[in-house]
């Protein structure tokens, strides 16, 4: 369930289509994942899924994978 | 045609004197305006006639000259005179006390002065704004800079000549005023240009170097670059003061006094060039 | 642009620089004669996506900020909505006189954005921080100055200077990502009209830019010491606010806090029209104490010039002591 959720916030966030997206996804992979989108998915991803993030871990989260990686440090189930 | 362009250069140092004298003890800069008399006249008996509203242009398709070198205003004035924007009450105004026509030009649509100009250095970029709008818009005047020789020890001319080739402006073209003075002295005393041909080729602007004195010269430079499809540069090789006797090459003229005197014996001379 | 809680909390965590090239990319939609000008810093203005969406009305001229004020110049006087934008000592103080020449004296209408004002890159040395473009610039007659107090009032200072050029404008943008927020909500602004933020009838704060966040924080501790202070946001420096002094002049103390010189910035704007008022009273004016100090990290470099929040406040008590 938070998989789905997680890969919707990626959509809606980036502003992409689902064609667009792979799970290998990497920052600054597309042009919407620039700084500025990095820092609203962030945001994005804070507020779905009620939880406030490090600034590290907002510096480390790199790739869609990573950021699994990095949610289950917030205790989201996966 | 350059018969009538030649008349209109006399003109125009008549009108220069008559404006300096009208200043009186505020002085002027009168070496540095008779300099380009003659490619005040071509510019403006030409080219500016060439886009005015009597062909059909509208009036933001009229050439845009810049006067980088702003203390040659006594030709610019003289020169809009000929194109009607100014009269001759308008001229002896200069340099009175809440005139419209000082030292230095001051932006006036009506009277036909676009920019205003007289710190140096500054109307290249200028220029190259204006230019880079008509490439936006696809109009397609020109853009005429006068720039002074000394004028060109200014870094930001040379920040303004890169980015003209590098924006492939080639409705951009300026004369320098080569006179080889500046104010306290000569171009070679006070800062040298080394060989400004040069310079500004190396700068990625077609270049030429003509007698800027020479009225038929500067109309067939005129129509030689017209279709370069570069920045160009016409060096302008002049002697300041020129059409006057006593005020050639004479650097006290830069910013004088002329008085009654000398603007009757000036007159006479140039009434013999008629 | 959407002003909403979302998008001011993804403005202010992303800090002003970024915020501008939001705003801006947001104006490339709908101003047709928009033209944006950098000298080299387009990444550092937040303006990749509007260089990518916009290139027709994006223009880098290069390190040349001379000729970004000339170019521009003729921009807008071939009716080109302009905006320029460079790091704030550069955008300032390298171009100066051409500001003076085609922007005041010749009236061309440009909007100059000036980024990393104040002290935020005060580990690059003082030639990166700037303390004195206010007070350079409010020599030159017409010309405004706005220093936004966040985020959000960044884009409305934007929007509303690109909507309705009557004149040019310098926007002092300063502070760093995670900038604070001061408004929470959309609001009126109004160029030239300061905003009480908190009423208080004991003494005046007067502030702009980042010091805004600060003084509010400041007037909150304040209150607890039974001092009520007004809070007063001078986002527009010039035209400063004179109805806004002239109700403050009742109080016994009056501040002026900014990421700035005390010499020629806010300070003594409001010195000079407390000074024609008769103002009889005591104004502490707060900001850096017209020097170049050692360099160090933002927090530090603010502590260090007593712009700290408890340094503000350690100041006003201590001159309360004395009045």
């Amino acid at each position: 369930m938070s998989r789905e959720k997680y890969k919707e916030v990626f959509l809606k966030s980036l502003s992409i289509e689902s064609d667009k997206f792979k799970e290998e996804l990497e920052y600054n992979e597309i042009p919407e994942w620039d700084s500025i989108g990095h820092m609203s998915l962030m945001s994005d991803l804070e507020e779905e899924f009620n939880i406030s993030l490090e600034t590290e871990d907002i510096v480390e989260f790199g790739s869609f994978k990573k950021g699994i990686e990095i949610l289950e440090k917030y205790k989201v189930k996966f | 045609m350059s018969e009538n362009l030649k008349k209109i250069s006399i003109s125009i140092r008549k009108n220069i004197l008559l404006m300096a004298k009208s200043a009186g003890s505020s002085s002027a800069h009168i070496g540095g305006a008779l300099s380009i008399a003659d490619v005040m006249s071509v510019l403006v008996g030409e080219q500016m006639k060439l886009s005015s509203k009597k062909n059909g242009y509208s009036e933001d398709e009229r050439v845009r000259i810049i006067l980088s070198k702003g203390h040659g205003c006594l030709a610019y004035y003289a020169g809009l005179f000929e194109f009607g924007f100014l009269s001759k009450e308008d001229l002896v105004t200069f340099e009175k006390n809440g005139s419209e026509l000082l030292g230095h030009p001051v932006r006036n649509k009506k009277k036909g002065i676009d920019f205003s100009t007289g710190s140096l250095g500054m109307g290249l970029s200028l220029g190259i704004g204006v230019a880079l709008a008509a490439k936006k818009k696809n109009k397609s005047f020109s853009v005429y800079v006068i720039l002074g020789d000394g004028e060109c020890n200014e870094g930001s001319v040379w920040e303004a000549a890169m980015s003209a080739a590098h924006f492939k402006l080639d409705n951009v073209t300026i004369i320098i005023d080569n006179n080889n003075f500046q104010q306290t002295g000569s171009n070679e005393k006070i800062m040298s240009l080394g060989n400004i041909k040069s310079k500004w080729e190396s700068f990625g602007w077609h270049t030429e170097q003509i007698d800027g004195n020479n009225i038929d010269e500067i109309l067939s430079t005129f129509k030689k670059i017209s279709e370069i499809k570069k920045p160009k540069a016409i060096i302008a090789k002049t002697i300041k003061g020129k059409g006057v006797s006593f005020i050639e090459n004479n650097n006290v003229w830069h910013h004088s006094i002329l008085t009654q005197k000398k603007y009757d014996e000036a007159i006479n001379e140039l009434n013999s060039f008629l | 642009m959407n002003i909403n809680e979302k998008n001011i909390k993804l403005w202010s965590s992303i800090g002003s620089r970024a915020t501008f090239g939001l705003a801006v990319l947001e104006l490339g939609k709908s101003i047709d004669n928009l033209m944006v000008l950098t000298s080299d810093v387009s990444t550092s203005a937040g303006l990749d996506r509007f260089k990518k969406a916009y290139p027709e009305k994006y223009l880098d001229v290069g390190i040349a900020e001379q000729n970004l004020i000339g170019i521009a110049a003729g921009l807008a006087s071939e009716n080109y909505n302009v905006i320029t934008t460079t790091f704030a000592p550069f955008q300032v103080m390298r171009c100066c006189e051409q500001i003076k020449v085609n922007l005041g004296y010749m009236k061309n209408k440009v909007c100059m954005v000036g980024i990393a004002s104040g002290l935020v890159l005060g580990n690059l040395g003082y030639t990166h921080c700037c303390i004195e473009d206010v007070g350079v610039l409010r020599s030159i007659p017409n010309l405004k100055i706005i220093s936004p107090a966040d985020t959000l009032e960044t884009v409305k200072a934007l929007e509303a200077v690109v909507k309705n050029k009557d004149s040019s404008v310098y926007i002092r943008l300063t502070g760093s990502s995670n900038n604070p927020a001061v408004y929470d909500h959309d609001y009126k602004f109004e160029i030239g009209k300061a905003i009480e933020l908190v009423s208080g009838e004991h003494i005046v704060i007067f502030c702009c830019g980042t010091m805004v966040h600060h003084s509010l924080e400041v007037s909150k501790i304040l209150r607890k010491n039974n001092i009520n202070a007004k809070v007063v946001n001078m986002h527009t420096i010039k035209p400063i606010d004179k109805e806004a002094i002239k109700n403050a002049i009742e109080a016994k103390l009056i501040v002026s806090i900014e990421e700035h010189n005390v010499i020629g910035g806010l300070g003594s704007a409001v010195a000079e029209e407390l000074s024609k008022l008769g103002y009889k009273n005591k104004h502490l004016t707060l900001g850096i104490q017209d020097e170049y100090s050692e360099g160090g990290d933002y927090k530090y470099l603010l502590d260090r010039h007593g712009l700290s929040i408890e340094k503000i406040i350690n100041k006003i008590l201590t001159t309360m002591e004395k009045l």
